[in-house]
């Protein structure tokens, strides 16, 4: 085959572009860490690398979710520590109220510290986090609590009495509704919902704020012949009254402080459902970052590079392209006039 | 008897050969570097002595009268140069589509950028923030503002997917129209003419055949055109070749003539806004006013075509094809979000609305006018109640399996897609890059073989100054030689005049 100059021309510009182009691609993987800089260099990895974005990104809301739960429950957490404490305090006092040896005017002034613990636990009741109520369960926006001719009201429901204008049963099923009233947030269990009612899967997803309703108790219960209130606000009230009261009983002192123990019970298990859902949370918490490093592990593996090996394979190049430029100033040189006479 | 000065004229033909040669060497040695240049040859014969000695019936030993310079001749295989314009055909496709892909890709791509998938990522977990206080108006606000960027970032894409459009039509008009095509085919018919004349005059047109042939193998580049000559006759003992081009499908076999000697069609780009077709504008042939659009196969016209027309059902995917598939992505989307929003069925409360009333798509898609003007106008729960329960939904449904409707509002028309929103776009990103990896791949095989088609066709046609060097060496010697041959039969005639017969004087 005959080979003109032209062909040897063509062919070395040719290669040299090449090697060139390769050249620029490694010193592109090098100085930017990546190892394809569009989807088209490695279209397999580059699908799996908008995968691996997503899920990251998912991941981050999920923690942003779990850590937004866990900040509502540790503050309802403390409130409740709070409550729990007003109670004891309460105790106390009514243990002291009880002892036949007080005078009325003693009795009295009991009365009144029950009543000031009383204003306490609504104050408490009601607390907020970022202007949100959290013993609201889906009421975050009004105060959740309220007291009404001394009666509590939970979100605007009389949480002794039947509700107007519905039988006891509703009653009864709107407060159970209240009672598992709840906020509902994606912790990546992937949601689900029921295809025919569109309701919730709630084991797909985490409840994170909590029903006042449970915390102080609701409905009445028949103490010694006589209609008394679960609540412990209601409780606290009307053992202040009874105290106050010119016919004092002991006897329905003792009763109410009895059941006023047995209502009180809603406090620590609130407390320790509390306890169980944070724990969760943290395992939950620390099996997402366990999957976000491993997600960001795959990342590095799909998109990134290997440094010692780019600089070598950068070096190799460098190497081949100046061996090539080496040669083509040779080559391109000479012919048969360089050495006619 | 041989004539006296019989050999002067085989010394002076030898002096005009060798003169001849030199010429050609030095005019290849000039044009070493010229495009489209094939080298060049003298075409020597030796003269016999023609019979002479015949008339008087005495046989002679017959010496030959030295040489004739018949023609300067071109080195060149047709069959390399059918080859040759074939792959160039090809790669102008490739390399057409490659270029327009590439702009394609880097519309979808976000490997480098943050794009669509980025947006639609940050909206799923702004409505993350919501479902933890669904009434906080700050949060409702956020959420809006990411669900804007995700239609704006749609509109911004198919924007680009239009520009993307707008710059092949334009290519394609200046390829077709403005300058190459039309321009090249009148060139050649115009050099058709010329060399038909110079070849009737006897005439052998080297340059005018060179300049002609570097027009065909860029035209080559342009579409799938086939070459032919016929013999023409011009009289009882001259033909010349009559050189026709004909735009021919080698699938189907039909073909449709550009060039006929110095007769040429021209072609137009027309352009409806939805397809492009290509028509033949002035024409000397039955195909005046056609639409030849689907006559090309190869070359970068098809590729433009393929580019601007290609929908992606059996075919190839071009605009149209993510143009379509981003309208059903952003319709899809609106549909599931505005139903998920919707709870009364006769009250819809869409939250994404196209911009001017029509059907939605990722060019007119935006925030409906309710939600921009209240930010709580997302739907929160489906209940009489505080929670978030409906966004939480609405984060479900844009991760889990949409049904991509190639009419979002008619869930009896064709399913396009099931998957979700994420799938959706990444299998596009996918699709593109995949087409750009195989259309590289495509460009760089066939950049390969035209590369070693051009090396063939060069180391058949091409100059090597090598070799010119050793023909300037050698002509000169033989120029040398002729001339002092010359002189010996100077000497020769000189000694019988003058110095013959003086014997003793």
């Amino acid at each position: 085959m005959r080979i003109t100059n032209k062909m040897i021309t063509t062919q070395y510009t040719r290669s040299l572009n090449r090697l060139a182009a390769e050249l620029n691609r490694l010193n592109n993987q090098v100085s930017s860490g990546r190892k394809f800089a569009k989807a088209s260099e490695n279209t397999s990895a580059a699908v799996k690398a908008f995968q691996l974005r997503k899920d990251m990104s998912r991941i981050e809301g999920y923690r942003e979710n779990i850590a937004h739960a866990k900040s509502t429950l540790t503050n309802a957490e403390s409130a409740l520590m709070h409550i729990e404490e007003l109670m004891r305090t309460a105790t106390e006092k009514i243990i002291t109220g009880l002892n036949d040896t007080q005078s009325r005017e003693e009795r009295a002034i009991i009365a009144t510290e029950l009543r000031s613990l009383q204003a306490q636990l609504l104050q408490t009741l009601n607390s907020t986090a970022s202007d949100s109520y959290y013993f609201g369960g889906t009421n975050t926006e009004t105060k959740p609590f309220e007291v009404i001719d001394g009666k509590l009201y939970y979100n605007g429901y009389d949480l002794d009495l039947p509700l107007p204008a519905s039988t006891p049963e509703e009653n009864e099923a709107k407060l159970k509704e209240l009672a598992s009233d709840t906020l509902y947030i994606d912790i990546g269990l992937s949601v689900k919902f029921d295809p025919a009612t569109g309701e919730i899967d709630e084991g797909t997803v985490f409840g994170y704020s909590i029903a006042g309703i449970n915390v102080v108790g609701s409905g009445t219960t028949t103490v010694e012949g006589e209609e008394v209130s679960n609540n412990i606000y209601n409780l606290l009230g009307a053992l202040a009254a009874e105290f106050e009261s010119e016919n004092y009983s002991h006897a329905k002192a003792d009763a109410l402080f009895g059941h006023l123990k047995d209502a009180s019970q809603g406090i620590m298990r609130t407390i320790t459902e509390i306890g169980a859902k944070t724990s969760y949370l943290d395992f939950m918490a620390e099996r997402l970052e366990d999957q976000d490093f491993n997600l960001q592990e795959r990342q590095v593996d799909v998109e990134g590079i290997d440094p010692a090996e780019a600089i070598i394979n950068f070096e190799a190049q460098k190497f081949a392209y100046n061996a090539a430029l080496q040669m083509g100033a040779r080559i391109i040189q000479p012919s048969i006039f360089d050495f006619m006479r | 008897m041989r004539p006296t000065f019989l050999a002067f004229h085989t010394a002076s033909r030898a002096l005009a050969a060798s003169q001849a040669n030199m010429d050609v060497t030095g005019n290849n040695i000039a044009n070493v570097n010229t495009k489209g240049y094939t080298r060049q040859r003298v075409d020597l014969s030796s003269i016999s002595s023609g019979g002479y000695t015949q008339k008087y019936a005495v046989p002679t030993a017959d010496v030959g009268l030295g040489v004739d310079v018949s023609r300067i001749s071109q080195i060149r295989d047709p069959f390399l140069d059918a080859r040759y314009r074939d792959q160039a055909s090809e790669n102008g496709k490739f390399e057409t589509i490659l270029a327009g892909l590439t702009d394609l890709e880097n519309i979808f791509d976000e490997i480098s950028t943050e794009g669509l998938l980025h947006e639609i990522s940050k909206f799923v977990n702004s409505l993350q923030s919501l479902a933890q206080t669904p009434s906080a108006g700050d949060i409702a606000q956020v959420v809006r503002t990411a669900a804007q960027k995700v239609t704006q970032i749609m509109n911004v894409y198919a924007k680009q997917i239009n520009q993307v459009r707008s710059q092949q039509v334009f290519d394609l008009s200046q390829v077709v129209i403005n300058n190459d095509f039309n321009t090249k085919i009148k060139n050649i018919a115009d050099l058709n003419a010329q060399i038909r004349q110079e070849q009737t005059y006897g005439n052998v047109p080297n340059e005018l055949l060179d300049k002609r042939n570097l027009l065909i193998d860029e035209l080559a580049e342009l579409a799938n055109i086939k070459v032919t000559s016929h013999p023409e006759k011009i009289s009882e003992d001259l033909t010349v070749e009559r050189l026709t081009i004909s735009l021919y499908d080698p699938a189907t076999g039909a073909s449709i003539g550009l060039v006929d000697g110095e007769l040429y069609n021209t072609l137009h780009v027309k352009d409806d806004g939805e397809r492009i077709s290509i028509q033949i504008a002035t024409s000397f042939g039955p195909h005046g006013g056609a639409d030849i659009t689907n006559h090309f196969t190869s070359g970068s016209i098809k590729g433009y075509i393929d580019l601007i027309n290609g929908h992606g059902i059996n075919e190839f995917r071009g605009v149209p094809y993510y143009r379509n598939s981003m309208d059903i992505l952003a319709s899809n989307f609106a549909r599931v979000l505005n139903e998920l929003n919707t709870i009364d069925p006769d009250n819809p409360k869409p939250l994404f609305s196209s911009a001017d009333g029509g059907p939605i798509t990722a060019e007119n898609i935006r925030i409906s006018q309710q939600w921009l003007d209240d930010p709580a106008f997302i739907t929160t729960t489906i209940y009489d109640a505080n929670a978030g329960d409906n966004i939480l939904r609405m984060i479900s449904a844009i991760d889990s399996e949409i049904v991509f409707y190639r009419d979002a509002t008619d869930d009896t028309s064709e399913v396009m897609f099931r998957g979700s929103l994420d799938e959706f776009l990444a299998g596009l990103m996918g699709e593109v890059a995949l087409d750009v990896e195989l259309y590289r791949n495509y460009a760089d095989t066939s950049v390969n073989v035209l590369s070693n088609l051009f090396n063939a066709r060069e180391a058949i046609s091409g100059v090597n100054l090598d070799e010119e060097g050793i023909n300037l060496m050698a002509f000169q010697k033989s120029y040398n030689a002729a001339a002092r041959y010359f002189t010996a039969l100077d000497e020769a005639v000189d000694t019988i005049i003058n110095r013959m017969g003086i014997v003793g004087r």
